[in-house]
């Protein structure tokens, strides 16, 4: 019998602490314990035997810390202990039936956006693991004490692609029911369940009483079996040692309760002993397994943000190229602050969840998926919709996409279902079905209620829930297809009625060739909400389309006390009589000297009334900013007030440019500057600082980020026939890889010139390394970019 | 929290503010950094005492892997039998909000992140008020802090200063493969316990605690204090 045929049965119980006894046996504090896998393996083999006495089931691995990265400077290979690893508990066990957990814990770094260690380096640390432990005849896999939902990804990904064996994962949260990354309980079930693991849960950080609100919120909402794994209470320091205060009778209490209240795979961890468990099993005597009926949740997330679709929510659907000319720049020219400022302001105009569409046919659509979601998830934490009629893409976008997403879109069709629907299931996410096939968007609401009682059913086949999938009935034109608008109403209605799954709407193509579109939309989205419409997707910067949707929410009983809805407008009302700013218009000119940055828009648009473009720039913008320098040279301001000004002017050119021909556009670039922080390093405050600046004087900056490797500062520099490039390093053990930067530039084309700046960098140290020359501010960089470039 | 009218002074002294007129907007900017920073800061912190013992012209703490390499940890620690290693963080939204401001509001990113720092900083001079508190009973005190990567002790321990601490599991502190320290905003140190009745040494650039963050201490400038 195998595990899961066990966890179909009962209850399993698990070890208890592995750390906590060889420290008692002598383990020094922050010494590496698998390595006594090797080294002391007979007091390893006595642990594992204490506990399969006591009655574990599932013992698990000395294998927490055996991954690359931690055992680096150990002497043994990830090989060797898990070789070592598995021999132990093999020998432990003998003949009798129990198991063998590989055990895997977190890698120690963290994953970008917090830390710098990429999620395919995870997945691959994390593979290795599993290939030796598989190798070595483990009969489960343990991901535990994650607090990273992003890492625990990687993790399960790497189990369930290169092992058939069971996946159970745990992660660690506080008292406030996050983990220390900030992953909520919800998020957590969500993505785990989703990526098809067999038991999810907790262990570590908390003792089982401070544990069970979190375990009852757990219970609650997984489909698959709840694991925790508690420590022995809270942790104390006493004497320098780490000392936990449960007793093991308090414990198996604990134990039981869980149980009855649905838990089916229980154990120990910090601070829990083979008494311990012996008190739990005991305790277990009789126990009535509770079944446990979960309750379908239609719930799109990331790990800090679950946004339930238990109303009508709003779909921000800008980040799509399909008739916008900057947007289509933007995409080829890779400038992705543009893309992230899209989706800043949807988010701050309330979307609830953002579509990203990055299909042009002149771009890498995969690589651009995976960067512009990894752009928005590294500063929103807003769920995306991965959407593309391309599988490839959708594939690449779910795996780095870190939450539970939807997906953008399957049809009726054979093709489209069978190749897009397992790769849904594979990542967990939702899907939307659209409601038409090879023939087309069939004109009657019942044909097409019957074209999405075949994409639900197909779904089904492939175990995907209801509760995953939005059926999409497509809007018609009102000008060309006037009779077809009422047709989409009357399927929305059906397809809720009859197939009890949630509908999506993209509203805006009803008013396409008619005057007044606004009140068309406002009137068929509120129309849509009547007949059930779930998710819109619409442009939420439009006003009116947004206050339809807040009015709806009142209307329909979901914006409970109206608390929404008077807030949106109270503070409306508010803004309009607080005006802050001078009521008498200042000029540009001055407007940049005080860096008031919300003016600069307005005052660039009255000058371009009656002044050329290139007027403004040479009579208002250049002296002001170089007022603006001299006065931060002399010490007159200081920093936040040269970059407010900075940001004033940015915005102003913002309009400018928006005026200028392509010809005026070239006129007015000073050419290409590319800036880097370099490898290892991910301080940038400094080098964004710089970029601000340099933008300012027209200098047009390929900004490569941060941690960036040398390779690719080369192969850029060459690509975009740069001749100055910034370099930044705040560390002194990075300054050896600006160093090495330099040295490659410099033997690719001895005419690249180089500056540095970064705290601790001095004139003596720039030269020491070959840098051309040492900006020891971003004022300082300006100048530097003046006397090589003009 | 932060002491609005103390810091605020700090706050400005890292901006590089000298005696330049403060205009009403930057002024706001403060204040609803010091906000938000209050709002968005998960303070963690852990510590412990470690008995020193001096070998082979290194330090070790007993019960410990961990060597303290370097003559400048050998001086600070030179009057102590015991120290205490701490490690403290604010968490990922200060961090998180500090890379959003980055993407539109660089004003707002770069005051943010001195508030941060400003931050950090007083929940280690708060956490380190704490544990003399307990030690003065027994006439006993704190030297100042000592980081990694301050003068020639290696900033490489980092991942081992946090393992003996057992940091990534009890605050969630972590270092990167270069050391960097993630939450950004986080400080690990030593402090050596020493009697009451020995004076704490002035502070030089290289045994200030905010040697590594500080703007003065780039060039030939000190801050003075």
């Amino acid at each position: 019998m195998g595990v899961r045929d066990y966890l179909e049965e009962g209850i399993i119980v698990f070890d208890g602490a592995m750390g906590t006894i060889l420290q008692d046996k002598g383990l020094k504090i922050g010494e590496i314990p698998e390595k006594l896998n090797i080294e002391s393996p007979e007091i390893i083999v006595e642990t594992h035997k204490k506990y399969i006495e006591s009655g574990s089931k599932i013992i698990t691995t000395n294998t927490f810390g055996a991954n690359e990265l931690k055992l680096k400077n150990s002497g043994y290979t990830v090989e060797e202990i898990i070789h070592g690893a598995v021999k132990n508990v093999k020998k432990a066990i003998g003949t009798k039936n129990v198991y063998i957990a590989l055990d895997i814990g977190p890698i120690g770094e963290l994953l970008e956006p917090m830390g710098t260690l990429k999620f395919e380096e995870a997945y691959n640390i994390f593979k290795n693991q599993i290939i030796q432990g598989v190798k070595n005849g483990v009969d489960l896999i343990l991901i535990e004490t994650m607090t990273d939902l992003y890492e625990a990804k990687a993790a399960i990904l790497a189990a369930k692609e290169n092992s058939n064996l069971p996946v159970f994962c745990t992660m660690s949260f506080e008292k406030d029911k996050r983990t220390f990354t900030g992953c909520s309980i919800l998020s957590m079930v969500m993505v785990l369940q989703g990526l098809g693991v067999d038991a999810l849960g907790v262990n570590c950080s908390l003792g089982p009483k401070e544990l069970e609100p979190i375990v009852e919120e757990i219970l609650k909402i997984s489909k698959v079996p709840v694991m925790v794994q508690a420590n022995a209470g809270l942790p104390s320091i006493v004497n320098g040692k780490t000392i936990f205060n449960i007793s093991p009778e308090e414990f198996a209490l604990y134990g039981r309760r869980f149980v009855e209240k649905g838990v089916r795979i229980i154990g120990g961890c910090c601070g829990t002993t083979d008494k311990h468990i012996k008190s739990l099993v005991n305790g277990l005597d009789n126990v009535l397994v509770k079944e446990i009926k979960y309750c379908p949740i239609n719930c799109i997330c990331t790990p800090t943000n679950s946004v339930i679709i238990n109303g009508v929510k709003v779909i921000g659907e800008r980040i799509n190229p399909t008739g916008k000319k900057a947007f289509k720049d933007a995409l080829v020219k890779g400038n992705i602050d543009y893309i992230l400022k899209e989706a800043i302001v949807q988010v701050e105009s309330g979307s609830d969840i953002l579509d990203v569409n990055v299909g042009l046919p002149e771009i890498d659509e995969e690589e651009t998926m995976v960067k512009v979601i990894k752009e928005i998830q590294g500063v929103l934490n807003i769920p995306l919709q991965i959407d593309s009629t391309n599988p490839k893409v959708i594939e690449k976008g779910l795996r780095i996409y870190n939450g539970k997403a939807i997906v953008n879109s399957v049809n009726g069709e054979d093709k489209s279902l069978d190749s897009i629907l397992p790769i849904v299931k594979k990542y967990g996410a939702s899907v939307i079905g659209l409601t038409l096939d090879e023939r087309g968007i069939p004109p009657t609401a019942l044909e097409r209620f019957k074209i999405a009682e075949k994409i639900v059913k197909r779904a089904k086949e492939y175990n995907i829930s209801e509760e995953d999938i939005y059926i999409d009935c497509l809007t018609l034109t009102a000008a060309a297809q006037q009779e077809g608008v009422k047709e989409t109403l009357k399927a929305i209605e059906m397809v809720k009625g009859r197939l009890k799954v949630k509908t999506v709407l993209g509203v805006s193509n009803v008013s396409f060739g008619l005057p007044n579109r606004e009140l068309l939309n406002k009137t068929f989205l509120a129309a849509s909400i009547y007949a059930g419409l779930d998710l819109a997707i619409i442009n939420p910067m439009n006003k009116e389309m947004m206050d339809t949707i807040i009015s709806s929410r009142v209307l329909w009983d979901e914006d409970k006390g109206a608390k929404e809805y008077i807030n949106s407008f109270e503070s409306i009302e508010d803004k309009s009589n607080s005006k802050d700013t001078q009521d008498i218009k200042e000029d540009l000119f001055n407007i940049i000297l005080k860096g008031i940055k919300e003016e600069a828009k307005d005052a660039t648009r009255r000058l371009l009334t009656y002044k050329e473009p290139l007027n403004i720039v040479n009579e208002y913008i250049i002296p002001a900013l170089d007022l603006i320098g001299e006065r931060y040279e002399n010490g007159d301001i200081f920093l936040p007030q040269l970059i407010r000004s900075a940001e004033t002017v940015k915005n102003s050119f913002e309009i400018i440019k928006e005026d200028l021909s392509i010809d005026s556009k070239e006129q007015i670039s000073k050419g290409k500057i590319i800036l880097a922080t370099v490898k290892g390093d991910i301080h940038d405050i400094g080098k964004n600082i710089v970029k601000v600046l340099l933008e300012n004087y027209n200098y047009e900056i390929i900004d490569l980020g941060k941690d960036v490797p040398k390779e690719k500062i080369v192969k850029e520099a060459i690509k975009n026939d740069v001749k100055l490039i910034g370099l930044s390093a705040l560390m002194t053990t990075t300054v050896k890889n600006m160093e090495d930067t330099i040295k490659d530039l410099k033997e690719e084309n001895p005419e690249f010139v180089v500056m540095v700046g970064g705290a601790v960098l001095n004139h003596d140290y720039a030269n020491m390394i070959n840098a051309d020359f040492y900006a020891k501010d971003a004022r300082e960089a300006v100048n530097i970019a003046r006397k090589v470039l003009g | 929290m932060i002491d609005t009218l103390k810091n605020k002074a700090e706050i400005l002294r890292y901006l590089g503010h000298g005696n330049q007129e403060i205009d009403s907007i930057t002024d706001r900017l403060i204040d609803e950094s010091i906000y938000e920073i209050n709002c968005l800061k998960k303070e963690k912190s852990i510590y412990n005492f470690f008995h020193i013992q001096r070998w082979n012209g290194e330090i070790r703490l007993d019960n410990s892997n961990l060597r303290l390499r370097g003559n400048d940890i050998k001086k600070h620690l030179n009057k102590s039998e015991i120290c205490i290693l701490m490690a403290v963080t604010l968490g990922h939204d200060v961090d998180t909000r500090i890379r959003y401001y980055e993407k539109i509001d660089m004003t707002k990113a770069l005051i943010l992140d001195t508030c941060a720092t400003v931050a950090i900083e007083e929940v280690c001079d708060r956490l380190c008020k704490e544990i003399s508190n307990v030690l003065v009973k027994d006439n006993r005190k704190l030297t100042l802090r000592y980081s990694p990567g301050y003068g020639d002790l290696p900033i490489e321990i980092q991942k081992e200063f946090l393992g003996v601490l057992g940091a990534e599991k009890v605050i969630g502190l972590t270092a990167s493969t270069n050391s960097i320290l993630i939450p950004r905003k986080s400080v690990t140190a030593i402090a050596g316990v020493i009697s009451t009745d020995i004076e704490v040494e002035e502070n030089s650039c290289l045994n200030c605690n905010k040697y590594s963050i500080c703007n003065f201490s780039k060039g030939d400038a000190s801050c003075g204090s």
